[in-house]
């Protein structure tokens, strides 16, 4: 009688101990549902970036589905606006963790908004995946402990010193100047751009910066112009840098210019044919040669999206695009391997991802305790392109095709 | 020297398009003493809507006064439904919430409808720049100063010499004695609007081929007219063109000897300053009433 009694209360001890520990689990160990939530600017002055993700992330995700989902299970795709707003993009971070309890977060293109989800998301335990946002310290976290967050995308601090070497080889006196944004962004890139030119011997001839909006930037152009600056590293986007092309034009003054990847398609066509000849640093470009998996990513693309993307010109945010295309190929492999739709073996997985996809040969995608190594991109994968009569191309098919 | 040319260009370019919509806020205050505070997205709309008239096959010149008309049509609705119900008891404040309230919406919509990305205003006037001393110029820009003179000189005449004109000033010295005298003050405010929005929308379809159409371009230009008119004092209008030009002047050669990332911190600090020590503007009156 003693033997059975002890034996109840160890099974209801055990029981309740069961219970317990299930309700303290977090949530992050707990199964998820199969969907993929993403927060970027549906509104706003980048909403242009924000339409060709949700381009390329649902055409992708159609022909995933199409294939018999993942695990058995159609994958999803949940949009939320964040405005370009850190704190907006924090909310919601919440709902996709928490209420919509998503698998998996995608992120939009604003680091600042990237950085501000850094605590949020291991708070959560919810992997993250950027395709665009390419802040160093989106990644690189401060405290050397990012778990949950992944990229595959540009990395600043391996584009500075890509932008600065490819500058020193078209400088003719050796004069470089920066010219950044006044932003998080922009600001950011200072330190790494100073960084890779001292390692270059490079010394930088001018630095100037301009505000978002600025209508005019002819004093900065007029120091450096004066300062000799025969090549200008760029580090802005479509609407200034279409400013400061016009201020240049004004004082006819025409370095070159080698950008970061700010510059889309959509400049080319504002400011015509002061676009040509500009330089940008990217992953991909569509207007190239194709291999037939980006061609049947393109012709997807263009089947679904037919109002949008007509042709490969029409594809705003070249490097991106395939950035993203590349990424939600390897978030569907790390399923399988997780085996499950739970966000910490899905985050486990992804160290295990070996896969070929349209910019390069990800083995492995990502190594795990080194927290650089969370970017899947890495600078040997970066091309060079040019503007050229008004499209976006691959370097070697313009005149100003000094291979990178 | 060349360089301080070139500022002064550029300087009296952009201080045109600031004095241009400043005189659209002293034209709404005078009216109601209530502004549309979103008037930026007014001028916004001036530019956008040229370019889309233009994507459908309309000629440059009747897309300028087809996208001018439109927005100044709009902004009056918007006094008509977004200021003056809010506006009907002394200081009242509500249409200050309801302004910034529909030019969000707008700035929105046209975000949805017209895209993020600026687009081209295409003018044969910005294909290649003057050279004036060393320095250069694009055509379209050197008629903003010549577009701000004729309006500052047509809005004088319009004010002394129309009968609408008259009955409009009318109401901005006193709204119950113009009623009494038989004049419409709903309707010269609504006018007024709608001629506020004219200057706005023109200012956009001016300045756009040269900074290109977006659906944000009109913010900074927006607060920037704002802050001119509270400089100048907003119920003076050669004051506020003053200013305009004087601020814009300004703002370059800040960018050029001072910092070009603290300009907008120098000129907010500078007005800030300037409303300490002229406390009704530069040029304003300070009001006096018989007791």
């Amino acid at each position: 009688m003693a033997g059975r009694l002890w034996t109840v209360l160890a099974r209801r001890t055990a029981m309740a101990a069961a219970v317990a520990g299930a309700v303290a689990l977090p949530a992050a160990a707990q199964r998820a549902e199969p969907c993929i939530g993403i927060s970027m600017e549906v509104t706003g002055p980048l909403a242009n970036q924000g339409l060709m993700l949700r381009i390329t992330l649902e055409t992708a995700l159609e022909k995933i589905n199409a294939a018999g989902g993942v695990l058995g299970r159609p994958l999803r795709l949940v949009i939320y606006d964040d405005v370009g707003e850190p704190a907006r993009a924090v909310d919601n971070a919440r709902r996709i963790g928490e209420r919509d309890n998503c698998v998996v977060m995608f992120g939009g293109a604003r680091t600042p908004n990237a950085i501000a989800l850094r605590e949020p998301l291991a708070e959560m335990g919810l992997p993250w995946i950027g395709a665009i946002s390419a802040g160093t310290a989106v990644i690189e976290h401060p405290n050397g402990k990012n778990e949950w967050m992944f990229r595959v995308s540009m990395k600043d601090r391996w584009v500075t010193g890509y932008l600065i070497d490819q500058a020193k080889a078209r400088s003719a006196s050796g004069k470089i100047g920066f010219v950044y944004e006044g932003t998080a962004w922009g600001q950011g890139a200072l330190p790494d751009i100073e960084a890779a030119a001292r390692r270059a011997g490079v010394t930088l001839a001018g630095r100037e910066t301009f505000n978002i909006g600025d209508q005019d930037m002819s004093a900065q152009m007029i120091r450096l112009r004066d300062a000799g600056v025969d090549t200008i590293v760029l580090w802005a986007v479509d609407r200034e840098s279409a400013n400061m092309l016009r201020s240049m034009d004004r004082i006819g003054y025409r370095p070159k210019i080698v950008s970061a990847w700010g510059l889309t398609t959509a400049f080319a066509r504002a400011v015509g044919p002061l676009a040509e000849g500009i330089m940008v640093a990217g992953t991909f470009n569509w207007n190239g040669p194709l291999s037939p998996e980006a061609q049947a990513a393109f012709d997807a693309m263009k089947a679904k999206f037919p109002d949008r993307i007509r042709t490969t010109a029409d594809m705003e945010q070249p490097s991106a695009m395939a950035n993203a295309w590349d990424a939600v190929h390897m978030l569907a492999e790390a399923l399988k391997i997780a085996g499950a739709y739970d966000r910490t073996r899905l985050r486990d997985a992804f160290y295990r991802v070996n896969y070929t996809g349209l910019i390069a040969d990800y083995r492995p995608a990502f190594i795990k305790g080194n927290q650089e190594r969370h970017d899947a991109i890495l600078a040997e994968h970066y091309k060079l392109q040019a503007f050229h009569n008004g499209m976006l191309m691959p370097i070697e098919a313009t005149p100003y095709g000094m291979r990178n | 020297m060349e360089a301080i040319l070139q500022y002064l260009l550029t300087g009296l370019s952009v201080g045109s398009v600031y004095a241009m919509v400043g005189l659209g806020f002293y034209v709404m205050w005078s009216a109601a003493k209530a502004v549309n505070f979103n008037f930026g997205d007014i001028v916004m709309l001036g530019a956008v809507l040229t370019v889309v008239l233009m994507d459908v096959g309309v000629p440059l010149l009747p897309a300028c006064l087809g996208a001018v008309a439109a927005a100044a049509l709009l902004a009056a609705a918007i006094e008509r439904g977004f200021v003056r119900p809010f506006n009907r008891e002394a200081n009242a404040i509500g249409w200050m919430l309801t302004t910034i309230a529909v030019g969000t919406m707008i700035e929105s919509a046209t975000t949805a409808l017209f895209g993020s990305n600026p687009r081209r205003l295409e003018t044969p006037l910005v294909e290649a720049p003057l050279r004036i001393g060393g320095s250069g110029i694009y055509p379209q820009e050197l008629l903003l100063p010549v577009a701000l003179l004729v309006v500052a000189v047509g809005l004088e005449f319009f004010y002394r010499r129309t009968i609408t004109g008259r009955a409009m000033r009318a109401v901005a010295y006193n709204r119950t004695a113009a009623g009494l005298v038989g004049i419409d003050a709903d309707r010269m405010t609504l006018l007024s609007f709608g001629l506020a929005g004219l200057l706005g929308a023109l200012s956009g379809v001016l300045i756009g081929p040269v900074i290109q159409a977006s659906a944000t371009m009109g913010a900074i230009i927006g607060l920037k007219g704002f802050l001119v008119a509270i400089i100048a004092g907003i119920a003076n209008a050669r004051g506020v063109v003053i200013a305009g030009v004087l601020y814009g002047v300004s703002e370059k050669f800040i960018e050029a000897y001072l910092s070009t990332a603290a300009r907008d911190a120098i000129g907010f600090s500078l007005m800030v300053l300037l409303l300490l020590l002229f406390p009704q503007g530069l040029f304003g009156k300070a009001e006096f009433k018989k007791v």
